[in-house]
Protein backbone atom coordinates (compact mmCIF):
# COMPACT_ATOMS: atom_id res chain seq x y z
CA UNK A 1 0.00 0.00 0.00
CA UNK A 2 2.88 2.36 0.58
CA UNK A 3 4.72 1.89 -2.69
CA UNK A 4 5.28 5.03 -4.69
CA UNK A 5 5.90 3.45 -8.10
CA UNK A 6 3.99 1.28 -10.52
CA UNK A 7 6.83 0.71 -13.00
CA UNK A 8 10.65 0.73 -12.96
CA UNK A 9 10.68 2.78 -16.16
CA UNK A 10 12.22 6.19 -15.34
CA UNK A 11 11.84 5.47 -11.61
CA UNK A 12 13.57 7.97 -9.29
CA UNK A 13 12.63 8.11 -5.58
CA UNK A 14 10.88 4.78 -5.33
CA UNK A 15 10.78 4.16 -1.60
CA UNK A 16 7.53 3.67 0.26
CA UNK A 17 5.50 6.87 0.64
CA UNK A 18 8.07 8.88 -1.38
CA UNK A 19 5.13 10.56 -3.08
CA UNK A 20 3.31 11.27 0.16
CA UNK A 21 5.08 13.98 2.20
CA UNK A 22 2.40 13.93 4.89
CA UNK A 23 3.13 10.28 5.58
CA UNK A 24 6.89 10.96 5.65
CA UNK A 25 6.40 13.82 8.10
CA UNK A 26 4.33 11.48 10.25
CA UNK A 27 7.06 8.84 10.19
CA UNK A 28 9.71 11.47 10.97
CA UNK A 29 7.74 12.65 13.98
CA UNK A 30 7.27 9.04 15.04
CA UNK A 31 11.01 8.41 14.78
CA UNK A 32 11.74 11.51 16.84
CA UNK A 33 9.19 10.31 19.37
CA UNK A 34 10.95 6.96 19.67
CA UNK A 35 14.30 8.61 20.49
CA UNK A 36 12.65 10.94 23.00
CA UNK A 37 10.69 8.00 24.42
CA UNK A 38 13.88 5.97 24.79
CA UNK A 39 15.51 8.70 26.84
CA UNK A 40 12.32 9.14 28.87
CA UNK A 41 12.24 5.44 29.73
CA UNK A 42 15.91 5.54 30.73
CA UNK A 43 15.20 8.50 33.03
CA UNK A 44 12.31 6.56 34.58
CA UNK A 45 14.45 3.45 34.98
CA UNK A 46 17.26 5.46 36.55
CA UNK A 47 14.94 7.19 38.98
CA UNK A 48 13.55 3.85 40.12
CA UNK A 49 16.98 2.23 40.33
CA UNK A 50 18.49 5.10 42.31
CA UNK A 51 15.49 5.27 44.62
CA UNK A 52 16.08 1.65 45.68
CA UNK A 53 19.60 2.34 46.91
CA UNK A 54 19.02 5.72 48.52
CA UNK A 55 19.95 5.66 52.17
CA UNK B 1 37.54 -14.55 -44.09
CA UNK B 2 36.48 -11.75 -41.75
CA UNK B 3 33.87 -9.46 -43.02
CA UNK B 4 34.46 -5.84 -42.02
CA UNK B 5 31.35 -3.83 -41.39
CA UNK B 6 31.90 -0.21 -42.34
CA UNK B 7 31.30 2.19 -39.43
CA UNK B 8 29.23 5.24 -40.03
CA UNK B 9 29.70 8.47 -38.13
CA UNK B 10 26.32 7.93 -36.49
CA UNK B 11 27.20 4.45 -35.27
CA UNK B 12 30.53 5.71 -33.86
CA UNK B 13 28.75 8.51 -32.06
CA UNK B 14 26.26 6.02 -30.64
CA UNK B 15 29.08 3.78 -29.42
CA UNK B 16 30.86 6.69 -27.79
CA UNK B 17 27.65 7.81 -26.14
CA UNK B 18 27.06 4.30 -24.79
CA UNK B 19 30.63 4.07 -23.47
CA UNK B 20 30.33 7.52 -21.93
CA UNK B 21 27.12 6.54 -20.20
CA UNK B 22 28.68 3.32 -18.94
CA UNK B 23 31.76 5.18 -17.72
CA UNK B 24 29.70 7.77 -15.86
CA UNK B 25 27.57 5.10 -14.21
CA UNK B 26 30.66 3.21 -13.06
CA UNK B 27 32.25 6.42 -11.85
CA UNK B 28 29.15 7.19 -9.78
CA UNK B 29 29.21 3.64 -8.45
CA UNK B 30 32.89 4.02 -7.54
CA UNK B 31 32.05 7.12 -5.53
CA UNK B 32 29.44 5.17 -3.64
CA UNK B 33 31.77 2.23 -3.12
CA UNK B 34 34.52 4.48 -1.76
CA UNK B 35 32.34 6.19 0.85
CA UNK B 36 30.52 2.96 1.68
CA UNK B 37 33.81 1.41 2.84
CA UNK B 38 34.96 4.60 4.50
CA UNK B 39 31.77 4.48 6.56
CA UNK B 40 32.24 0.82 7.36
CA UNK B 41 35.82 1.40 8.47
CA UNK B 42 34.66 4.35 10.55
CA UNK B 43 32.51 1.98 12.58
CA UNK B 44 35.79 0.60 13.88
CA UNK B 45 36.23 3.93 15.67
CA UNK B 46 33.15 3.11 17.70
CA UNK B 47 34.23 -0.45 18.35
CA UNK B 48 37.49 1.05 19.58
CA UNK B 49 35.83 3.64 21.79
CA UNK B 50 33.63 0.88 23.20
CA UNK B 51 36.64 -1.23 24.12
CA UNK B 52 38.77 1.54 25.51
CA UNK B 53 36.04 3.17 27.58
CA UNK B 54 35.02 -0.14 29.09
CA UNK B 55 38.66 -0.92 29.80
CA UNK B 56 39.27 2.54 31.27
CA UNK B 57 36.40 2.11 33.72
CA UNK B 58 36.65 0.24 36.95
CA UNK B 59 35.01 -3.17 36.64
CA UNK B 60 31.94 -1.97 38.54
CA UNK B 61 31.17 0.52 35.77
CA UNK B 62 32.43 -1.33 32.69
CA UNK B 63 29.04 -2.25 31.26
CA UNK B 64 27.53 1.17 31.91
CA UNK B 65 30.40 2.75 30.01
CA UNK B 66 29.84 0.36 27.13
CA UNK B 67 26.05 0.57 26.98
CA UNK B 68 26.02 4.35 26.92
CA UNK B 69 28.49 4.25 24.06
CA UNK B 70 26.32 1.83 22.07
CA UNK B 71 23.19 3.89 22.77
CA UNK B 72 24.99 7.05 21.67
CA UNK B 73 25.58 5.54 18.26
CA UNK B 74 21.99 4.33 18.09
CA UNK B 75 20.58 7.76 18.98
CA UNK B 76 22.90 9.95 16.90
CA UNK B 77 22.18 8.08 13.66
CA UNK B 78 18.39 8.71 13.58
CA UNK B 79 18.67 12.23 14.96
CA UNK B 80 21.34 13.08 12.41
CA UNK B 81 18.88 11.86 9.80
CA UNK B 82 16.06 13.91 11.28
CA UNK B 83 17.89 17.23 11.64
CA UNK B 84 21.69 16.92 11.51
CA UNK B 85 21.99 16.69 7.74
CA UNK B 86 19.60 19.61 7.35
CA UNK B 87 21.70 21.74 9.72
CA UNK B 88 24.80 21.08 7.62
CA UNK B 89 23.06 22.14 4.41
CA UNK B 90 21.09 25.04 5.88
CA UNK B 91 23.68 26.99 7.89
CA UNK B 92 26.83 27.64 5.81
CA UNK B 93 26.24 31.40 6.18
CA UNK B 94 26.04 31.51 9.97
CA UNK B 95 22.89 31.31 12.05
CA UNK B 96 20.39 32.31 9.35
CA UNK B 97 19.30 29.19 7.46
CA UNK B 98 19.21 28.99 3.69
CA UNK B 99 16.83 26.76 1.77
CA UNK B 100 17.88 23.15 2.30
CA UNK B 101 14.55 21.42 1.86
CA UNK B 102 16.25 18.58 0.01
CA UNK B 103 17.94 17.59 3.27
CA UNK B 104 14.78 17.39 5.33
CA UNK B 105 13.73 13.88 6.39
CA UNK B 106 10.70 13.93 4.10
CA UNK B 107 12.64 14.91 0.96
CA UNK B 108 12.83 12.52 -1.99
CA UNK B 109 16.63 12.45 -1.85
CA UNK B 110 16.59 11.26 1.79
CA UNK B 111 15.71 7.70 0.82
CA UNK B 112 16.21 5.14 -1.94
CA UNK B 113 16.34 7.28 -5.08
CA UNK B 114 17.67 5.98 -8.39
CA UNK B 115 18.47 9.51 -9.55
CA UNK B 116 20.64 10.34 -6.52
CA UNK B 117 23.79 8.31 -5.92
CA UNK B 118 25.39 10.75 -3.51
CA UNK B 119 23.14 11.95 -0.72
CA UNK B 120 22.74 8.68 1.15
CA UNK B 121 26.38 7.78 1.18
CA UNK B 122 27.50 11.29 2.22
CA UNK B 123 24.80 11.38 4.89
CA UNK B 124 26.09 8.06 6.24
CA UNK B 125 29.69 9.28 6.42
CA UNK B 126 28.65 12.50 8.16
CA UNK B 127 26.42 10.61 10.59
CA UNK B 128 29.44 8.56 11.61
CA UNK B 129 31.52 11.74 12.01
CA UNK B 130 28.78 12.92 14.34
CA UNK B 131 28.89 9.67 16.26
CA UNK B 132 32.63 10.16 16.70
CA UNK B 133 32.01 13.46 18.47
CA UNK B 134 29.59 11.66 20.79
CA UNK B 135 32.21 9.05 21.58
CA UNK B 136 34.80 11.73 22.36
CA UNK B 137 32.47 13.03 25.06
CA UNK B 138 31.61 9.53 26.21
CA UNK B 139 35.02 8.52 27.50
CA UNK B 140 35.66 11.63 29.57
CA UNK B 141 32.48 11.35 31.65
CA UNK B 142 32.56 7.67 32.56
CA UNK B 143 31.70 6.32 35.99
CA UNK B 144 29.47 9.15 37.23
CA UNK B 145 27.23 10.57 34.50
CA UNK B 146 23.63 9.43 34.17
CA UNK B 147 23.09 7.50 30.95
CA UNK B 148 20.01 9.63 30.19
CA UNK B 149 21.93 12.88 30.63
CA UNK B 150 24.75 11.58 28.50
CA UNK B 151 22.35 10.67 25.69
CA UNK B 152 20.75 14.13 25.73
CA UNK B 153 24.20 15.72 25.61
CA UNK B 154 25.57 13.40 22.97
CA UNK B 155 22.59 13.84 20.64
CA UNK B 156 22.95 17.59 21.00
CA UNK B 157 26.66 17.40 20.24
CA UNK B 158 26.58 14.70 17.57
CA UNK B 159 23.53 15.82 15.63
CA UNK B 160 23.50 19.59 16.11
CA UNK B 161 26.55 21.32 17.60
CA UNK B 162 29.43 19.86 15.62
CA UNK B 163 27.53 19.89 12.35
CA UNK B 164 26.79 23.59 12.78
CA UNK B 165 30.55 24.07 13.03
CA UNK B 166 30.82 21.76 10.03
CA UNK B 167 28.45 23.95 8.03
CA UNK B 168 30.63 26.96 8.85
CA UNK B 169 34.06 25.43 8.35
CA UNK B 170 33.71 22.16 6.50
CA UNK B 171 31.41 23.11 3.63
CA UNK B 172 32.37 24.50 0.23
CA UNK B 173 30.29 27.61 0.99
CA UNK B 174 30.93 27.82 4.73
CA UNK B 175 31.48 31.37 5.93
CA UNK B 176 34.72 30.53 7.72
CA UNK B 177 36.13 29.47 4.34
CA UNK B 178 34.68 32.30 2.30
CA UNK B 179 35.54 35.01 4.86
CA UNK B 180 38.67 33.71 6.60
CA UNK B 181 40.11 31.10 4.23
CA UNK B 182 39.65 28.40 6.90
CA UNK B 183 41.51 25.17 6.23
CA UNK B 184 40.81 22.00 8.21
CA UNK B 185 40.73 19.09 5.79
CA UNK B 186 40.86 16.32 8.38
CA UNK B 187 38.39 17.90 10.83
CA UNK B 188 40.82 18.75 13.62
CA UNK B 189 38.63 21.75 14.40
CA UNK B 190 35.10 20.88 13.35
CA UNK B 191 35.10 17.43 14.95
CA UNK B 192 37.88 17.21 17.53
CA UNK B 193 38.14 20.75 18.89
CA UNK B 194 34.36 21.18 18.99
CA UNK B 195 33.78 17.85 20.74
CA UNK B 196 36.72 18.33 23.09
CA UNK B 197 35.63 21.75 24.29
CA UNK B 198 32.01 20.63 24.53
CA UNK B 199 33.36 17.89 26.80
CA UNK B 200 35.23 20.43 28.91
CA UNK B 201 32.01 22.36 29.44
CA UNK B 202 30.27 19.20 30.59
CA UNK B 203 33.13 18.14 32.88
CA UNK B 204 33.06 21.46 34.72
CA UNK B 205 29.45 20.88 35.71
CA UNK B 206 29.70 17.13 36.16
CA UNK B 207 32.57 17.19 38.65
CA UNK B 208 35.21 14.61 39.42
CA UNK B 209 34.66 10.97 40.25
CA UNK B 210 34.42 10.32 43.97
CA UNK B 211 37.92 9.64 45.19
CA UNK B 212 39.69 11.28 42.29
CA UNK B 213 40.89 14.13 44.49
CA UNK B 214 41.72 13.47 48.13
CA UNK B 215 42.54 16.65 50.03
CA UNK B 216 42.97 18.23 46.66
CA UNK B 217 45.61 15.75 45.52
CA UNK B 218 44.74 13.88 42.31
CA UNK B 219 44.63 10.12 42.70
CA UNK B 220 45.08 7.34 40.19
CA UNK B 221 41.82 5.62 39.34
CA UNK B 222 43.32 2.75 37.44
CA UNK B 223 41.58 1.23 34.41
CA UNK B 224 40.26 -2.23 35.23
CA UNK B 225 41.60 -3.54 31.91
CA UNK B 226 44.46 -1.53 30.53
CA UNK B 227 45.23 -3.97 27.71
CA UNK B 228 41.67 -3.56 26.44
CA UNK B 229 42.10 0.21 26.38
CA UNK B 230 45.25 -0.15 24.28
CA UNK B 231 43.56 -2.46 21.80
CA UNK B 232 40.58 -0.12 21.67
CA UNK B 233 42.79 2.85 20.90
CA UNK B 234 44.50 0.94 18.11
CA UNK B 235 41.06 0.10 16.69
CA UNK B 236 40.30 3.83 16.69
CA UNK B 237 43.50 4.43 14.72
CA UNK B 238 42.33 1.85 12.18
CA UNK B 239 38.96 3.57 11.99
CA UNK B 240 40.68 6.87 11.36
CA UNK B 241 41.56 5.70 7.87
CA UNK B 242 37.84 5.52 7.12
CA UNK B 243 37.30 8.86 8.83
CA UNK B 244 40.05 10.63 6.89
CA UNK B 245 39.08 8.90 3.65
CA UNK B 246 35.61 10.31 4.20
CA UNK B 247 37.16 13.78 4.47
CA UNK B 248 38.37 13.79 0.86
CA UNK B 249 36.06 14.42 -2.09
CA UNK B 250 35.86 11.79 -4.83
CA UNK B 251 34.79 13.88 -7.81
CA UNK B 252 33.25 12.74 -11.04
CA UNK B 253 34.61 13.86 -14.40
CA UNK B 254 38.32 14.55 -14.78
CA UNK B 255 38.68 16.60 -11.61
CA UNK B 256 40.03 13.80 -9.43
CA UNK B 257 40.39 14.08 -5.66
CA UNK B 258 39.85 17.41 -3.95
CA UNK B 259 39.62 18.59 -0.39
CA UNK B 260 36.24 19.58 0.95
CA UNK B 261 37.27 23.12 0.00
CA UNK B 262 37.64 22.10 -3.68
CA UNK B 263 41.43 22.48 -3.63
CA UNK B 264 43.33 19.66 -5.36
CA UNK B 265 44.80 16.83 -3.30
CA UNK B 266 44.97 13.04 -3.32
CA UNK B 267 44.97 10.03 -1.03
CA UNK B 268 48.75 9.79 -1.25
CA UNK B 269 49.05 13.11 0.55
CA UNK B 270 46.72 11.87 3.28
CA UNK B 271 48.61 8.58 3.55
CA UNK B 272 52.02 10.22 4.04
CA UNK B 273 50.92 12.55 6.79
CA UNK B 274 48.41 10.34 8.59
CA UNK B 275 51.05 7.70 9.22
CA UNK B 276 53.82 10.15 10.02
CA UNK B 277 51.47 11.94 12.42
CA UNK B 278 50.55 8.69 14.13
CA UNK B 279 54.19 7.75 14.66
CA UNK B 280 55.16 11.17 15.94
CA UNK B 281 52.32 11.32 18.42
CA UNK B 282 53.14 7.91 19.88
CA UNK B 283 56.80 8.85 20.28
CA UNK B 284 56.03 12.22 21.83
CA UNK B 285 53.55 10.88 24.37
CA UNK B 286 55.77 7.92 25.24
CA UNK B 287 58.76 10.10 25.97
CA UNK B 288 56.60 12.54 27.91
CA UNK B 289 54.95 9.92 30.15
CA UNK B 290 56.30 6.34 29.71
CA UNK B 291 52.67 5.50 30.38
CA UNK B 292 50.96 2.77 28.29
CA UNK B 293 47.61 4.54 28.02
CA UNK B 294 49.17 7.84 27.00
CA UNK B 295 51.57 6.14 24.60
CA UNK B 296 48.66 4.69 22.67
CA UNK B 297 46.64 7.90 23.01
CA UNK B 298 49.64 9.56 21.41
CA UNK B 299 48.65 7.97 18.13
CA UNK B 300 45.42 9.93 18.26
CA UNK B 301 47.19 13.10 19.33
CA UNK B 302 49.59 12.76 16.42
CA UNK B 303 46.96 12.23 13.74
CA UNK B 304 44.67 14.96 15.08
CA UNK B 305 47.59 17.40 15.33
CA UNK B 306 48.27 17.16 11.59
CA UNK B 307 44.77 16.36 10.31
CA UNK B 308 43.88 19.97 9.55
CA UNK B 309 46.81 20.23 7.14
CA UNK B 310 47.10 16.65 5.91
CA UNK B 311 47.10 17.84 2.32
CA UNK B 312 49.74 20.53 2.80
CA UNK B 313 52.45 19.37 5.19
CA UNK B 314 55.72 17.75 4.30
CA UNK B 315 55.73 14.35 6.03
CA UNK B 316 58.76 15.16 8.18
CA UNK B 317 57.14 18.39 9.32
CA UNK B 318 53.99 16.42 10.15
CA UNK B 319 56.12 14.00 12.15
CA UNK B 320 57.76 16.80 14.12
CA UNK B 321 54.47 18.55 14.76
CA UNK B 322 53.03 15.30 16.07
CA UNK B 323 56.01 14.60 18.36
CA UNK B 324 55.80 18.11 19.76
CA UNK B 325 52.05 17.90 20.24
CA UNK B 326 52.54 14.65 22.14
CA UNK B 327 54.42 16.62 24.78
CA UNK B 328 52.08 19.58 24.70
CA UNK B 329 48.94 17.46 24.97
CA UNK B 330 50.30 15.70 28.05
CA UNK B 331 51.13 19.08 29.53
CA UNK B 332 47.62 20.32 28.91
CA UNK B 333 46.16 17.21 30.56
CA UNK B 334 48.28 17.98 33.65
CA UNK B 335 47.12 21.57 33.53
CA UNK B 336 43.46 20.47 33.57
CA UNK B 337 44.04 18.02 36.40
CA UNK B 338 45.70 20.75 38.43
CA UNK B 339 42.46 22.66 38.16
CA UNK B 340 40.36 19.80 39.44
CA UNK B 341 39.03 18.61 36.07
CA UNK B 342 38.62 14.83 36.05
CA UNK B 343 38.85 13.83 32.41
CA UNK B 344 38.97 10.04 32.69
CA UNK B 345 40.57 9.46 29.29
CA UNK B 346 42.20 12.77 28.50
CA UNK B 347 39.66 13.58 25.80
CA UNK B 348 39.77 17.34 26.27
CA UNK B 349 43.50 17.36 25.75
CA UNK B 350 43.75 14.66 23.07
CA UNK B 351 40.85 15.92 20.98
CA UNK B 352 39.93 19.43 22.07
CA UNK B 353 43.25 21.10 22.76
CA UNK B 354 45.15 19.19 20.07
CA UNK B 355 42.45 19.93 17.49
CA UNK B 356 42.48 23.60 18.49
CA UNK B 357 46.26 23.90 18.11
CA UNK B 358 46.20 21.86 14.89
CA UNK B 359 43.97 24.44 13.22
CA UNK B 360 46.32 27.27 14.24
CA UNK B 361 49.39 25.35 13.06
CA UNK B 362 48.04 25.33 9.51
CA UNK B 363 48.22 29.10 9.65
CA UNK B 364 51.77 28.95 11.00
CA UNK B 365 53.19 26.48 8.49
CA UNK B 366 50.93 26.82 5.46
CA UNK B 367 49.90 30.47 5.63
CA UNK B 368 49.65 32.03 2.20
CA UNK B 369 48.41 28.85 0.52
CA UNK B 370 45.72 29.91 -1.95
CA UNK B 371 42.13 28.78 -1.88
CA UNK B 372 39.86 28.56 -4.93
CA UNK B 373 36.55 30.08 -6.02
CA UNK B 374 37.42 33.48 -4.59
CA UNK B 375 37.98 32.44 -0.97
CA UNK B 376 40.87 34.21 0.77
CA UNK B 377 44.27 32.58 1.25
CA UNK B 378 45.04 30.62 4.38
CA UNK B 379 46.35 32.98 7.09
CA UNK B 380 47.49 32.67 10.68
CA UNK B 381 44.87 35.24 11.65
CA UNK B 382 42.07 33.33 9.91
CA UNK B 383 43.13 30.00 11.39
CA UNK B 384 43.53 31.41 14.91
CA UNK B 385 40.18 33.17 14.86
CA UNK B 386 38.53 30.06 13.43
CA UNK B 387 40.09 27.85 16.13
CA UNK B 388 38.69 30.15 18.81
CA UNK B 389 35.27 30.00 17.15
CA UNK B 390 35.43 26.19 17.06
CA UNK B 391 36.31 26.04 20.75
CA UNK B 392 33.47 28.39 21.67
CA UNK B 393 30.95 26.59 19.45
CA UNK B 394 31.79 23.48 21.43
CA UNK B 395 32.24 24.88 24.92
CA UNK B 396 29.21 27.17 25.24
CA UNK B 397 26.51 24.59 24.37
CA UNK B 398 28.26 21.88 26.38
CA UNK B 399 28.53 24.05 29.45
CA UNK B 400 25.03 25.48 29.08
CA UNK B 401 23.13 22.24 28.55
CA UNK B 402 25.02 20.35 31.26
CA UNK B 403 24.41 23.23 33.68
CA UNK B 404 20.70 22.99 32.91
CA UNK B 405 20.72 19.23 33.55
CA UNK B 406 22.63 19.82 36.78
CA UNK B 407 20.03 22.35 37.94
CA UNK B 408 17.38 19.66 37.51
CA UNK B 409 19.57 17.16 39.39
CA UNK B 410 19.64 15.02 36.24
CA UNK B 411 23.32 15.09 35.33
CA UNK B 412 25.07 12.83 37.78
CA UNK B 413 24.27 9.52 39.44
CA UNK B 414 23.71 9.64 43.23
CA UNK B 415 26.79 9.05 45.44
CA UNK B 416 25.41 5.68 46.55
CA UNK B 417 25.26 4.47 42.94
CA UNK B 418 28.76 5.69 42.32
CA UNK B 419 30.06 3.70 45.28
CA UNK B 420 28.18 0.52 44.40
CA UNK B 421 28.86 0.85 40.70
CA UNK B 422 26.48 1.84 37.94
CA UNK B 423 26.45 -1.68 36.49
CA UNK B 424 24.89 -3.18 39.59
CA UNK B 425 22.47 -0.33 40.18
CA UNK B 426 21.33 0.58 36.70
CA UNK B 427 22.54 -2.06 34.27
CA UNK B 428 21.46 -4.89 36.56
CA UNK B 429 24.38 -6.92 35.28
CA UNK B 430 27.98 -7.69 36.14
CA UNK B 431 30.73 -7.68 33.55
CA UNK B 432 32.65 -10.48 35.23
CA UNK B 433 30.15 -12.41 37.36
CA UNK B 434 32.62 -15.15 38.27
CA UNK B 435 35.37 -12.75 39.29
CA UNK B 436 35.93 -11.36 42.74
CA UNK B 437 38.13 -8.44 41.78
CA UNK B 438 37.26 -5.55 44.07
CA UNK B 439 36.82 -2.10 42.60
CA UNK B 440 39.24 0.22 44.29
CA UNK B 441 39.65 3.93 43.93
CA UNK B 442 43.33 3.86 44.70
CA UNK B 443 46.09 2.02 42.98
CA UNK B 444 49.62 1.01 43.81
CA UNK B 445 50.62 2.19 40.37
CA UNK B 446 51.97 5.73 40.59
CA UNK B 447 50.03 8.39 38.76
CA UNK B 448 52.51 9.74 36.24
CA UNK B 449 50.36 12.76 35.57
CA UNK B 450 49.68 13.48 39.22
CA UNK B 451 50.59 16.83 40.63
CA UNK B 452 52.42 16.96 43.88
CA UNK B 453 50.62 19.92 45.33
CA UNK B 454 47.05 19.71 46.65
CA UNK B 455 44.73 20.82 43.87
CA UNK B 456 41.14 20.83 42.76
CA UNK B 457 37.92 19.99 44.48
Amino acid sequence: MGTSITTWENATAYFTFADNPAALVFFALGSAGIVIGLIATIIQHENEAFKKIKK
Amino acid sequence: MDETIPLSLESLQAQIATQQSTFEMHQAMNVEVFYWWCTAIMLMIHAGFLAYEMGASRSKNALAAGVKNILALACIIPTFYLFGWWIYNAFPNGLIPIDASGALPWAASMGPDLSDMGTGIFWAAFALFGATTGSILSGAVIERIRVSAFLILTVFLGSAVWILAGAWGWHPDGWLLTELGYHDVGASGVVHAVAGFFTLGVLINLGARTGKFIDGVPQTIAPHNLPMTLIGLMMIIFGFFGFLGGCIIFNGGDLGWTTIYNTPTNLSAFAFNTLMGFSGGVIGCYIATRDPFWTMSGGLVGIISVAAGLDLYSPTLAFMIAVSMGFVAVGFAKFLEKRGIDDAVGAVSVHGFTGFVAVILVGVFAGGTPNVNGSPDITLYGQTLSAIIMALVGFIPGYGLSLLLKKFNSLRVPPEAEVLGIDEVEMLAKPYPEATTPASKESEVPNKLANTEPQGA
